[in-house]
């Protein structure tokens, strides 16, 4: 070693010992696949041109393999996540399932003949969360049965509330140029929040027995109402408008109980079906379809054609379902779905940031993307969103940044701290929702189990010995493990032991040939001392 | 970050100007069959006398015999793409060597970055020529628990039999910081294997 450079505090044993093992032994020898690596490089390195990628997609550069990889697996997720994106807008806009509905349907959807004369009536059977997709899907029927000439449309309901947007349209779809009907069935079910705009737009309310209808104002299911989370001014303007929007409504259709309408807003009344029928709120009690179709017949409506008298008597009914995509995306409503939809897309992000495949990342993508458009008719609360997130973010780190656990602890109470604030109840059209509690018990306890595994993982290797080298086996246990001699030890050859081959000779410099069996019994420098096993 | 060594590559990464447009030194001279693959004789010439010492220096960083042949192939690439542009063609061996550092050392942090998690995958199979080699002595063994930048340092010196001033030249870092850190790695090693040997020696 050039010596001009060392100066006083090196450790000089440590650069000899250095040196004479880099000089030491015979380096490995130059693999066949470099010898002739000047050339190909040549040969191939063109290959990254556009020409010849296909080629170096399959040819032997890992660099130009792993760019191409990475390069289509970025084309599929940018493609995939762009179509689902464009499809959910454009269902959220509502711009195409109206349309979607109309298409599918034929000029006769019960498929059945039409007794000449005889009057159909369109049965829309609703269920869930007012959302666009139910908004599209009432509309779509609606317009459906205009289209067929139908003598009236019944909207089956029961909901506990929905985003505003969406009660706007069915509230609009309502005002058709064929009578509407809302029925508020079977028993048990309710109007609330939206649900009770819904039921008070239409031509004519019904309500089966045991149903309910109002408490559309906020109350969250947290018990903060919205004065707490937004201030009082935001909370008088958002009933202000809430209660001038009812008015509106009960003003055209139940011109008698203006004021009891207005209380379902104002005071979060809600009422069973006798008394909404007592305040003529309502138009009567039908516990089936047939009751609707017989109580209505004869009435005397206001659509948007005009006065019109509706006959229903032996009408026969069509019912028009939600199509599939429309039934399946309006699962995701489900406050549930939507945060366990959310903590999955969460994690799987955070997994593809520290194991970059990009397909974990695509469909975390994919379940955000579809935990935002559920919570869209959700009273989702940013603070508890962020909570969560934190949450998931403080867990994911305790193998990074060794915290002893503390990062889980922490991770694990922000997280049941954001999922039970999960869900505010910021309007007075939005359902109160919240996060079941095993949901959250059961996610907690997970991450608190994953942690505690961790760090005793992370414990128990730091109280290990270090390891000595790479994987290798250590001075202190080569002696007295048994191997074979690789080459005659005469004196000194080569002995295959503890997986490698080290220098041997044998203890008492007996010559031995390849193949003996020998045992380890001591060591001298980087030499092994060995003896012939019995 | 941009690669502060060697020729710039990612503007280059797909840029066919950079391959089909070299004009080889002798193709005028060859006959129609070779001059269809067009070779650079004075490349190749070049890179063929740098290969066994970077295979042997990428073998003893990395510990790793297939990583060290993907690491001489990788740096074989960017040295023929940056070729073309190289002014000084005597310096070859230095300008390869600087382009050889940078790869292993890219290499080097993805592996500490991609290992944060296993624990023991690869390492316990342990037929590895380099490996072995290294295994011979304690102070070999112990190489693997070197942080990134001291470890260089020590296979360049000992391995490359660089002196530290090319050391610097190699890693673009001044000759104080080399000297530092070989200070800091031999502390390191002695500080790893004195446990092991039973006190000072």
């Amino acid at each position: 070693m050039n010596d001009f450079d060392l100066d006083d505090g090196l450790d000089l044993e440590m650069d000899r010992r250095l040196a004479a093992l880099a000089r030491g032994g015979r380096d490995p020898a130059l693999p066949d696949a470099l010898a002739d690596l000047a050339w190909r490089v040549q040969l191939e390195a063109p290959a990254a041109s556009w020409a010849g990628f296909r080629r170096a997609m399959g040819g032997g550069f890992g660099g130009f393999r792993r760019a191409g990889l990475a390069f289509a697996r970025l084309a599929v997720t940018i493609a995939l996540a762009g179509s689902f994106l464009l499809l959910v807008g454009n269902v959220r806009s509502g711009g195409s399932a109206a349309d979607f509905v109309q298409a599918e349907s034929t000029p006769n959807p019960s498929g059945a003949a039409q007794a000449p004369g005889a009057p159909e009536v369109v049965i829309v059977p609703t269920s869930g969360v007012v959302d666009d997709v139910m908004a599209d899907y009432v509309s779509g029927a609606i317009s459906r049965a205009v289209s067929d000439g139908a003598a009236a449309v019944i909207v089956q309901l029961d909901t506990l509330g929905g985003s505003e947007a969406a009660m706007q349209r069915i509230v609009e779809a309502l005002n058709a140029r064929i009578p509407t009907i809302v029925w508020v069935g079977p028993a048990g079910a309710k109007a609330a929040s939206a649900g009770t705009f819904i039921t008070l737009a239409a031509n004519l309310a019904y309500m089966a027995p045991q149903t309910n209808i109002g408490a559309a104002s906020p109350v969250a299911a947290n018990g903060a109402d919205i004065a707490a989370t937004y201030g009082q001014t935001e909370a008088d303007k958002v009933m202000n408008d809430a209660i001038a929007y009812m008015t509106g409504i009960a003003k055209d259709r139940h011109p008698q109980a203006i004021a009891w309408a207005v209380t379902t807003v104002q005071s979060a009344q809600s009422y069973s079906a006798q008394q909404a029928l007592a305040v003529r709120g309502i138009n009567g009690i039908a516990s089936s379809v047939a009751d609707v179709l017989s109580q209505a017949n004869g009435q005397t409506v206001t659509t948007s054609a005009g006065q019109v008298v509706i006959h229903t008597k032996g009408a026969t009914t069509v019912t028009i379902n939600q199509d599939v995509v429309q039934s399946l995306l309006q699962t995701l409503d489900d406050p549930n779905i939507a945060f366990i939809l959310l903590v999955i897309g969460v994690l799987l992000i955070a997994i593809e940031f520290f194991h970059p495949t990009l397909f974990m990342g695509l469909v975390g993508a994919l379940c955000l993307a579809l935990s935002f458009y559920g919570s869209g008719s959700l009273p989702l609360n940013v603070l508890g969103v962020v909570l969560v997130v934190l949450g998931i973010g403080m867990i994911v780190l305790e193998p990074n940044i060794p915290s002893h656990g503390l990062l889980t602890i922490g991770g694990v109470a922000v997280f049941v701290v954001g999922a039970v604030a999960f869900y505010g109840s910021p309007g007075p059209y939005l359902p109160t929702s919240a996060v079941a509690w095993p949901i959250i018990a059961v996610m907690a306890g997970a991450a608190a189990a994953y942690g505690l595994l961790l760090v005793g993982t992370l414990m128990r290797m730091r109280r290990q010995p270090a390891p000595v080298g790479a994987g290798l086996v250590g001075v202190e246990r080569i002696v007295g493990q048994v191997g074979q001699v690789q080459a005659d030890l005469s004196p000194v050859g080569t002995v295959y032991v503890g997986r490698e081959s080290w220098s041997a000779r044998m203890k008492d410099g007996r010559s031995v040939a390849r193949g003996t069996r020998v045992r380890v019994v001591g060591q001298d420098g980087l030499t092994l001392i060995v003896e012939e096993t019995g | 970050m941009s690669d502060p060594l060697g020729p710039s590559t990612e503007s280059g990464m797909f840029a066919k100007e950079a391959y089909l447009t070299t004009e080889p030194v002798r193709a005028a001279a060859q006959p129609a069959v070779v001059r269809d693959q067009a070779f650079d004789a004075a490349f190749i010439a070049a890179l063929e006398g740098e290969l066994a010492m970077a295979y042997r220096f990428a073998g003893y960083l990395l510990a790793d015999s297939a990583e060290a042949q993907d690491a001489v192939q990788e740096a074989s690439v960017r040295a023929w793409r940056g070729w073309k542009d190289l002014r000084e063609r005597d310096r070859f061996h230095a300008w390869f060597s600087q382009i050889l550092v940078n790869v292993c050392r890219t290499r080097l942090r993805q592996r500490s970055r991609r290992r944060a998690l296993d624990v023991d995958d690869v390492d316990l199979e342990s037929a590895d020529p380099f490996r072995a080699a290294l295994a011979r002595d304690a102070v070999g063994r112990a190489l693997s628990s070197l942080s990134q930048e001291l470890r260089m340092v020590v296979v360049l010196r000992y391995w490359g039999e660089l002196s530290l001033a090319e050391i610097a030249d190699r890693l673009r870092i001044p000759v104080g910081t080399v000297k530092s850190r070989h200070h800091a790695a031999l502390q390191a090693l002695r500080r790893r294997i004195q446990p092991l040997e039973g006190g000072s020696r």
